[in-house]
């Protein structure tokens, strides 16, 4: 136990003065990180705003000189600070403004609009607009408007008719979702907590176990500590120790650095704000550290594998880096909507971490699949550093390329 | 003393190397390649013990099943009376090692990488700080003792290498190719370490194919070629049956009759 802390405290200093590290563990988590997160919150919160407080521009035709409805919609159009009313185009000219952006939007009114609204028909309007999803607030808004028209209309023909306007409602559904908010937003966003949670563990403890493992057989150093008394155990486990601090730290640290890019971002509503605060409440955290904990280990263990294999630093970086596509895809899938935490997926390895974490937020764990969860993790942990220790073993792993 | 008896090391070839055609044909066989076949040496304490041969002689492949760092496919080596395969952390509790291509901790500083060391062999702060001491008053090291490594001149890191390896005291040391890659004055570092060790009683063996260093260290010596010894004996010895004038040209003679 002793010599394995002597190299534990060694591979630590050695791997806290290493600046990839350093950037790996500290900087990205908790600078870079919350700079994106309120910088990109901060920019859809202001464009939203933009296009909510945007003048817009629509032409009505028939144009001026029409009686009726189509002059009465552009009356009440003109009248509003928000919409301008383009006047002297034809249909032609108005889409093909539409289409360069050079308008929001034309409606047409059927030549015969008035008529079929008094003949008790729906009176005829197109409206040409181009819908992308940049443009989705100011397509909202020009619908609204003509929503508005079309109540107006109801109004006087249920008058004229000498109806009640509520006799057009047959059913009255009285909606309540009964999940919480802190439910919802679980679903909604819960997923991307541990998605990015065990990608920064992943990359935290990424560089310690390139330079421990490969790093030190490019040097040579690792020849001259196997000639010590140390054992070989002794030695991964002292290595393997600092590889699952630094994951285990940059994943704190990813936590603290998400809590303070929220904490930055004055943009974000009240209620999702303390939502998403809640989600970060010591209680959740301990928990999904302690499933991050025998992930970790296996990242450790595989990790440390291929870095033993390799002869150099770069070699093992150039195994090691597609290997983050296998842990970002089942992190994914957890993101996905539909993707559940049941006996069977609680038995894949990363997707088991992001689900059980979405349900801890969510509060919907049952203890009997976290139980399966914290196994399934905790046999895989140990089958890989066996493994690890096997590979560690290997003379023609060891002196590999020597 | 290091007893080394008719000591056999097989590798089995990977499919790039058994598609390399070049190479000793004698040492390959099914795939498999003998590195060290049947060597049997005895290096005595107080004197120093050169391990002669080409590049691939098998030289550092004995050194390092000597330093228990692999396991001999069949043979039996003795380090101070322990058996290296049985009881290999005994043999590591007694030995220093130095090659000449290891490099160091680069953000550990000389006082850390030695201590480093000194605590992985159970030495215990004062005798490690007494031992320290000398070596760095020795070495005249103390100057940098707290300066990063990865900032030191080559010459200033070949000196913690030395005393890395000699910190707790070993009563054998084996230095594989120590001198290779260093210039004259770093060199002579080694050298002096290597007689140093002599005068101290200590078993030393060294590998090289510097002739140059075997006429001015070596008491014993054994010439390995393919895996295989094909001289033994006391440096007297070698130089009494020579043939040729230099040490190089009996060297290569030696060679090539086995070639033949």
């Amino acid at each position: 136990m002793k010599t394995i802390l002597i190299i534990f405290r060694k591979e630590l200093i050695d791997s806290v003065r290493d600046r990839r590290t350093l950037i790996a563990m500290i900087v990205v988590p908790l600078f870079l990180f919350p700079l994106l997160i309120s910088i990109s919150s901060n920019m859809l919160i202001s464009q939203a705003r933009k296009a909510q407080q945007k003048t817009l521009k629509i032409a009505v035709l028939p144009d001026a000189g029409a009686d009726g409805s189509a002059a009465v919609f552009r009356q009440t159009l003109a009248e509003r600070d928000d919409v301008t009313i383009i006047e002297g185009i034809g249909e032609d000219e108005g889409k093909t403004l539409v289409r360069s952006d050079s308008l929001d939007a034309v409606i047409v009114f059927d030549p015969d609009f008035d008529r079929m609204v008094t003949d008790l028909e729906p009176g005829v309007i197109t409206m040409y607009y181009k819908s992308t999803e940049s443009s989705e607030i100011e397509e909202g808004r020009v619908r609204r408007l003509l929503g508005g028209l079309e109540d107006e209309l109801r109004a006087k023909r249920f008058e004229a008719l000498e109806l009640d306007l509520a006799i057009i409602d047959t059913v009255e559904i009285n909606e309540r979702n009964l999940a919480s908010t802190k439910e919802r937003l679980a679903q909604e966003i819960g997923g991307l907590l541990p998605y990015l949670i065990i990608i920064f563990c992943f990359m935290g403890s990424m560089y310690p176990a390139i330079d421990l493992a490969a790093g030190e057989k490019e040097r040579g150093t690792l020849e001259t500590l196997l000639t010590s008394p140390a054992g070989r155990m002794e030695i991964l486990l002292g290595k393997f120790g600092v590889v699952v601090l630094t994951g285990l730290l940059t994943a704190v640290v990813s936590i603290f650095g998400m809590y303070l890019g929220i904490r930055l971002s004055n943009e974000i509503p009240p209620e999702i704000l303390s939502a998403i605060l809640n989600m970060l409440e010591l209680h959740s955290v301990l928990l999904l550290l302690s499933l991050l904990l025998p992930l970790t280990v296996f990242f450790a263990a595989v990790l440390l594998s291929l870095s033993l294999f390799a002869k150099s630093f770069k070699e093992a970086q150039s195994i090691i880096n597609p290997l983050m596509i296998v842990i970002i895809v089942p992190a994914f899938i957890g993101l996905m909507p539909g993707i559940e935490l049941d006996t069977r997926t609680a038995l894949i390895p990363i997707l088991n971490v992001s689900l059980a974490t979405k349900a801890i937020i969510a509060g919907t764990i049952t203890p009997a699949i976290l139980a399966e969860v914290y196994l399934s993790l905790i046999a895989l942990a140990a089958v890989s550093l066996f493994y690890c220790k096997w590979v560690f073993g290997r003379e023609s792993t060891i002196f590999r390329g020597t | 003393m290091i007893e080394v008896t008719d000591l056999w090391k097989t590798f089995k070839l990977s499919r790039e190397q058994k598609k390399q055609t070049n190479g000793p044909t004698t040492t390959r066989r099914n795939g498999n390649v003998d590195a060290v076949a049947g060597v049997s040496f005895t290096c005595q304490p107080g004197r120093i013990f050169s391990l002669l041969g080409p590049n691939g002689a098998g030289k550092t492949t004995t050194l390092r099943m000597i330093a228990t760092l692999l396991k001999p496919t069949s043979g039996s080596i003795k380090v101070a009376g322990y058996d290296a395969v049985k009881s290999p952390r005994e043999v590591q509790r007694r030995l220093g090692f130095l090659t000449g291509s290891t490099k160091l901790y680069d953000r550990l500083n000389p006082n850390e990488l030695v201590k480093y060391y000194a605590d992985l062999h159970g030495m215990d702060n004062d005798t490690f700080a007494k031992r320290r001491d000398e070596l760095f008053t020795l070495l005249d090291m103390h100057e940098f003792a707290k300066r990063r490594i990865g900032k030191l001149s080559s010459g200033m890191k070949q000196k913690v290498s030395i005393v890395r390896t000699m910190i707790h005291d070993p009563e054998i040391v084996v230095f594989d190719e120590p001198t290779v890659g260093l210039d004259v004055v770093t060199a002579k570092n080694i050298i002096e370490l290597i007689r140093a060790c002599k005068q101290q009683g200590k078993t030393v063996i060294f590998s090289t194919h510097i002739m140059g260093e075997v006429s001015l260290l070596s008491d014993d010596l054994a010439i390995i070629h393919n895996g295989r010894v094909i001289f033994s004996g006391s440096y007297d010895e070698f130089r009494g049956q020579m043939q040729r004038e230099s040490l190089e040209e009996e060297f290569i003679r030696l060679l090539e009759g086995v070639r033949q």
